[in-house]
């Protein structure tokens, strides 16, 4: 048995960014997290840009690449899982579903963990096409998302400043109440982690 | 000019025994004498970032199959599905096939899946269709092809010998035909 109270002293976040550009306002949110998260969460930001295409042939004689090895492993080692993810032609980017594709291979490291979407775009949608994508996909694999509050970040220039902060007041009291809401459903879902 | 509709298949599979490059062989075969079939595969398509593209624009892999997909007739994407959708190296060629000018905008395009499931990949297709409309790519609505239980309905060397899926595959590749033809045609004629 897991001991809830015990381990909620501190709670081992693993952001991942769908988008590979430094400049990413995903990678940005994923940044401002800290500053707005129950004390307890211990937020690392982590990029897929080294993550290469799937494929099975290279899977069987080489085994996982060691940057994908890499990944698994902070989200073994993790409490719960925050992903950023931008909207590409309505859907998660191709280099987000390739990362997702890897996580799925057994066992899969999103199995059981509560997993949070987020997205930012420059449209005032905000990614709500791409957070039901998202979610689905990640559902497939028996992760357990957040249900209730969404924050679909729209118009992210407007939102973050030169340096990339993020300081629109609304947004960040929104991200608040939902990484409040997020802390709950971790202690709610959460297998014990295995270290 | 050429009378032969030239044709690109795409798989979005990387493996060399995938089911829907076989797929792909197979719609090859059994199309019409006057379409001509030819498979690009996304090997060495690398991941799409800005700032990579800002700098350097598009990689020579990238560079050629958007002029092979730009210079096509009709495109046809096999995909199989992973994780109830599509591979994430095929939604990775389609972002990069988005880049102004976009490469799939205004194509015919005919999608099949093959899949180990009894499914046979339509998760994978609708999701495909939704990503291709905002390109304006023109997807051919029916008939559709699900080709489920892929194991059991191609040989150890990768052919396709179920006849009923045969059928459904050249009638498929005639129905595209008409497709094509028929987005050919100019307004109003």
């Amino acid at each position: 048995m897991m001991d809830r109270t015990e381990r909620a002293g501190s709670l081992k976040i693993v952001g991942i960014s769908g988008s590979l550009r430094s400049k990413s306002y995903n990678t940005a949110l994923l940044h401002a997290l800290g500053e707005l998260a129950p004390p307890e969460f211990d937020i690392s930001v982590h990029l897929i840009n080294a993550i290469p295409l799937f494929n099975v042939d290279d899977l069987e004689a080489h085994g996982l690449p060691e940057p994908v090895v890499a990944l698994r492993a902070v989200i073994s080692a993790a409490d719960a899982v925050i992903v950023a993810s931008p909207e590409y032609n309505h859907s998660m980017s191709g280099a987000f579903k390739n990362t997702l594709d890897w996580l799925s291979r057994k066992p899969a490291v999103l199995a059981d963990k509560p997993v949070l979407i987020l997205s930012a775009t420059n449209s005032p949608v905000g990614g709500a096409r791409v957070q039901y994508d998202v979610r689905r996909v990640i559902e497939s694999v028996y992760a357990h998302v957040l249900a209730m509050p969404e924050v679909f970040l729209g118009r992210a220039p407007e939102k973050f400043d030169g340096d990339g902060r993020l300081v629109d007041p609304a947004t960040r009291e929104a991200l608040e109440k939902q990484l409040a809401a997020f802390r709950d459903w971790i202690l709610r879902v959460r297998l014990p982690v295995h270290a | 000019m050429d009378a032969r509709l030239r044709i690109v298949g795409i798989s979005g599979s990387l493996r060399r025994a995938s089911y829907n490059t076989a797929t792909l062989v197979a719609m090859r075969e059994l199309a019409p004498p006057d379409m001509s079939v030819a498979i690009v595969p996304l090997n060495g398509i690398p991941m799409f970032n800005d700032d990579d593209f800002a700098a350097d624009g598009f990689p020579p892999p990238v560079a050629h199959l958007r002029a092979e997909v730009e210079r096509a007739d009709g495109i046809i994407l096999a995909s199989p599905e992973y994780n109830h959708s599509m591979t994430g190296a095929l939604k990775n060629a389609i972002d990069w096939l988005s880049r102004k000018p976009v490469s799939i905008y205004g194509k015919p395009v005919c999608i099949v899946s093959a899949a180990g499931s009894l499914l046979g990949g339509s998760r994978a297709q609708y999701d495909l269709r939704k990503v291709l409309q905002p390109l304006e790519a023109l997807v051919l609505a029916m008939p559709e092809v699900f080709i489920g239980r892929a194991q059991d309905k191609f040989d150890a060397e990768g052919r396709l010998v179920d006849e009923a899926t045969r059928t459904v595959l050249a009638n498929q590749m005639n129905v595209f035909r008409e497709w094509i033809l028929r987005l050919r045609t100019p307004a109003g004629v």
